[in-house]
């Protein structure tokens, strides 16, 4: 069966071929048959990804490794590349949570886009287009194929931001997040180059996974720093880290399951993919690592910040989802990668949850104002409200989602972030300052999004007579909601640290490929266990096990004896405790402010005007840009259009149009159109011939 | 001898040539011309190539001629018309630029005198076989496909001169 | 002493620049046919020279194809001076500059 790998991308590839070329005339007969090729198509492809991670796991550990080769694709000189798929534990973890939650966004947006005449099969094809670059990029067994997918999402991200391209914000929205991410996929590509010849070098002209990683021993340090840095760049863009992440929340004027799916599930969360997969290439460089886990933890922090303040329900998410992703990259900065993924994993389901929940809401609220032909803005807060008893299936799954985000035991966030946070505390990359920006940000992120829920489900309605109105969203809706609430709630099982008495089966899932990087990062511990921390070398060098996702072994060891096990069995759990009465206190701070006493936020809001200003203006981030790259750029590009184009290129253009039209002008009287003219030009040239081969004898 | 001859026939063939130019009458131009194509004829002679001499004077002097005559009678050309044209720049540029091709040309055949090359057609072979049969010889084997192709070219000719000069209705 | 050979060069020259000098001024386009015809004659009479004084017969065959060419000429060049009186009345080629467009 895995030889029929390429079927995963094949399908969606289908559905994009016959809605793309036929949609317009099946819509004209039929909507049901679009979302029925759409989902069916996904469908077909999660069932043959089910099959195959069944058979993965059927497998041992150690030999859960496997390549297809479907067809060639570049072949020229030393670049020798193919359309071939790896399927390992981590492309197949991705694979499925991303095709799965596809395929239940798929189903959402049948009740979601409905309404949307004439353009309902472009939603689909666009869909199916970015389903089959996900996969792509998820099952690519090089770097390039996966550069494909890459651009392949981030076109497709920027076809669905726009997708409502009347209106103009949406257009400007879908190219601010095309730009950007240009300016990361430029990094990514030019870090593949570095890397290749770096690689070609000794020899080894490959971007093959498996080949780079076995042979990055060849790269130099430097080297190695420079293509991680680069590679991290596309990864800001992509995943929207701090310089790059400005795109994000604007990409919330597309549709809202586009939001969901996109960028809160699966695309944005490439980048951490894409790292986690070049974990060998990344534990080559301390310095690049570093440089990951404080923008991730910056950014962690920065955009939580942000979040607080803001109206819109979907630009809460947005931020929250910056948020999280900073969380993922820290994770991976301070070596735990499998950790870090397992954010990514527990992430996806109760983002996903949180923007269609969101997205039900904004359904709702759009019909009932529809209703009542009122123009307010159906996404802002301010006019929400009350809608516990109104949306009773979406309030109980979102409000699953907020638990788990803010990290209350027993929900998935819980344990995918505290075992981040674990990792930034203690592994020889982290520190404590990490793991407080960390804490403190879950603090934060409790806080505004109970307020989000306070605002959105609690109290009176204040919309006014559209209040009647409101109902429940349709089943095909409601359906995925509730499915995503399950995973929320219990995904997290999969990864219980061993501290709570699980086995943390994601991270001996995932070992076989995170485990690459493990020599160099013991050569690593090593050197912090010189450098006197207090642990002890071997210990130390079990808690760098844990580090590259050797948590078991780790544990094993620790189990035998060794006192700095317990000792560090005991920070985990004061840290944990730590972390979830931040969080409780967040959301009791919410509960606070916006059930009981409504009016301190406006007061705390007056009060510190400056500060909160300040936040509700994201730091005022967009207008610096717009002040430090976008008006020169805007600048200079006037100046090469009326300066060099038109006074330069365009000058010399019709320069030689004009010297050209004088000269013919001239020329003219020579074709006199009489006979004898002509016969004088011929003698006339006989003339210059002979003249010619006079001179040149002489 | 000889070159008293040629300077003679090329005199006359000169003179014939310019008075062709300088004729009034059509028709004087074009008897001119058959007096300046028989001193070439003569020239062919005495060149030793008695057959192109022969055909000089049936083709020129007769089938073109013949050609010409009938054209001026047809148009009812007696002397050209007397408008006072401007003669045009062209021409007296022209009129130069041949000046300067004269003094050219003959400088070519100054610098450039013939040397002889030692063919195969020597006067033995000539006055052994006689000059038409050395000639037919040649004709009907190397220079048979121009030969075909010069037929061909005749005829075209003859066809397009019949649907140019056809009456339309 | 100047030999042969140059004489008759000199004649095909004298020849070829009468006929194109008249070729060139005359307007009467039977006239300038004709001065085209002694152009070729002057011409040609070069190539039996070079012909006889490299014994070949290269040169005779050229004349000959020559008189072909100019009797195909002939005929449709006197054939198009038919129709273009017929059409304008005139064959005064400075009237004609239909070669201009």
């Amino acid at each position: 069966m895995f030889d029929y790998i390429w079927l995963v991308p094949v399908f969606p590839a289908i559905g994009v071929l016959i809605n793309g070329l036929l949609g317009r005339r099946i819509e004209a007969v039929s909507k049901h048959l679009i979302h029925w090729i759409a989902c069916g198509m996904i469908a077909l492809s999660f069932t043959v990804t089910c099959v195959i991670f069944y058979q993965l796991l059927q497998l041992p550990g150690d030999q859960r490794f496997y390549q297809v080769t479907c067809l060639d694709w570049i072949q020229s000189g030393v670049l020798q590349t193919y359309i071939a798929y790896q399927i390992d534990p981590l492309s197949m973890m991705m694979a499925m949570f991303v095709i799965g939650i596809g395929f239940l966004i798929h189903i959402y947006s049948i009740g979601y886009m409905w309404e949307d005449e004439g353009r309902y099969y472009r939603f689909f094809v666009y869909l199916n287009l970015f389903m089959f670059s996900m996969i792509n990029l998820i099952l690519a067994n090089n770097y390039l194929l996966m550069f494909l997918g890459w651009e392949g999402v981030g076109l497709c991200s920027y076809l669905l931001i726009g997708f409502w391209f009347d209106d103009e914000a949406n257009a400007i929205a879908g190219k601010k997040a095309f730009i950007t991410n240009r300016v990361g996929d430029f990094a990514f590509l030019i870090g593949m180059f570095l890397l290749f010849t770096g690689l070609g070098e000794h020899g080894v002209w490959s971007l093959q996974f498996s080949e780079v990683f076995t042979h990055v021993h060849y790269l130099s340090q430097s080297q190695a720093t420079m293509i991680c840095l680069l590679f991290f760049i596309g990864c800001t863009a992509k995943s929207a880290q701090i310089p790059l992440y400005v795109w994000l929340p604007d990409a919330m004027a597309g549709p809202t399951p586009v939001s969901a799916l996109i960028h809160a599930a699966t695309m944005v969360t490439s980048g951490v993919y894409m790292i986690s997969r070049s974990n060998v290439l990344f534990s080559m460089s301390p310095f690049a690592m570093g440089v990951v886990a404080t923008v991730g933890a910056l950014t962690a922090i920065f955009a939580a910040s942000i979040g607080l303040v803001q109206n819109d329900i979907k630009k809460v998410l947005a931020y929250s989802t910056v948020s999280q992703l900073g969380y993922m990259f820290l994770g991976l900065g301070v070596g735990a990668f499998a950790a870090g993924m397992f954010h990514v994993l527990t992430h996806a389901f109760f983002k996903a949850l949180l923007f269609l929940g969101s997205g039900a809401v904004i359904h709702s609220m759009h019909h009932a104002y529809h209703k009542v032909h009122c123009h307010d803005d159906p996404q802002d807060m301010r006019n929400m409200g009350g809608l516990k008893a109104k949306t009773p299936i979406t309030f109980w799954t979102f409000l699953i989602a907020t638990l788990a985000i803010s990290g209350i035991p027993g929900f998935s966030g819980f344990f995918s972030k505290d075992e981040i946070l674990w990792q930034a505390w203690s592994s020889p990359q982290g520190s404590w300052i990490l793991w407080l920006i960390g804490a403190v940000a879950a603090g934060m992120t409790a806080f505004y999004m109970f307020r989000l829920v306070f605002m959105t489900f609690f109290n009176e309605c204040r919309a006014g007579e559209a209040c009647e109105h409101i109902h429940e969203s349709p089943p095909s809706m409601t359906g995925p909601l509730c499915v995503l609430a399950f995973l929320a709630a219990v995904g997290g099982y999969l990864g219980v640290p061993h501290a709570l008495g699980g086995s943390n089966l994601f991270h001996q899932f995932l070992e076989p490929v995170m485990g690459l990087g493990d020599g160099k990062l013991l050569h690593d511990a090593t050197q912090a266990a010189s450098h006197g921390v207090e642990h002890a070398a071997q210990a130390a060098g079990h808690l760098m096990h844990a580090a590259a996702g050797h948590v078991a072994e780790a544990a094993g060891h620790a189990a035998e004896g060794a006192e700095h096990g317990g000792e560090s069995m005991f920070m985990e759990y004061l840290l944990m405790v730590v972390s979830v009465a931040l969080a409780c206190f967040g959301i009791l701070i919410a509960y606070i402010f916006y059930i009981r006493k409504r009016e301190i936020p406006a007061a705390l809001a007056e009060k510190y005007s400056f500060i909160h200003r300040l936040l509700l203006n994201k730091w005022y981030v967009d207008e610096l840009y717009d002040l430090v790259i976008i008006s020169p750029l805007r600048g200079f590009a006037y100046f090469l259009w009326r300066g060099v184009d038109v006074g330069v290129v365009d000058y010399i253009v019709n320069g030689v149009a004009r010297v050209v039209g004088w000269g013919s002008s001239v020329v003219r009287y020579i074709q006199s159109g009489y006979v004898q003219s002509y016969a004088v030009s011929v003698v006339f040239g006989t003339v210059v011939l002979l003249a010619y081969y006079f001179l040149k004898a002489l | 001898m000889e070159l008293v001859f040629i300077l003679i026939c090329g005199g006359l063939a000169a003179i014939a040539s310019l008075l062709v130019i300088f004729a009034r009458s059509t028709l004087h131009s074009a008897l001119w011309m058959v007096v300046s194509f028989f001193m070439v004829a003569v020239i062919y002679v005495l060149l030793h190539a008695q057959f192109l001499a022969m055909l000089q004077i049936i083709v020129y002097a007769g089938a073109i001629m013949m050609f010409i005559l009938y054209a001026i009678m047809m148009l009812n050309l007696r002397r050209e018309q007397d408008e006072k044209v401007p003669v045009r720049n062209s021409k007296i540029f022209g009129l130069v630029a041949l000046v300067v091709l004269f003094m050219e040309l003959v400088m070519v055949a100054l610098q450039h005198g013939v040397e002889a090359i030692h063919g195969p057609i020597t006067d033995q072979l000539v006055q052994a076989h006689g000059r038409v049969a050395v000639l037919s010889n040649f004709l009907f084997s190397d220079y048979l496909l121009p030969f075909e192709v010069a037929s061909i070219l005749l005829t075209a000719g003859v066809v397009g001169a019949v649907v140019l000069a056809k009456r339309t209705k | 002493m100047i030999d042969n050979q140059s004489v008759y060069l000199a004649i095909s020259i004298i020849l070829f620049v009468i006929g194109a000098a008249g070729a060139i001024c005359r307007r009467n386009a039977i006239v300038v046919f004709m001065c085209i015809e002694i152009m070729l004659a002057g011409v040609s009479i070069a190539f039996v020279t070079f012909s006889r004084a490299n014994q070949s017969l290269d040169g005779i065959f050229m004349v000959l194809f020559v008189m072909a060419v100019a009797a195909a000429e002939a005929a449709v060049g006197l054939a198009i001076f038919v129709l273009m009186y017929r059409k304008h009345g005139s064959i005064d080629l400075d009237k004609f500059n239909l070669m201009k467009w």
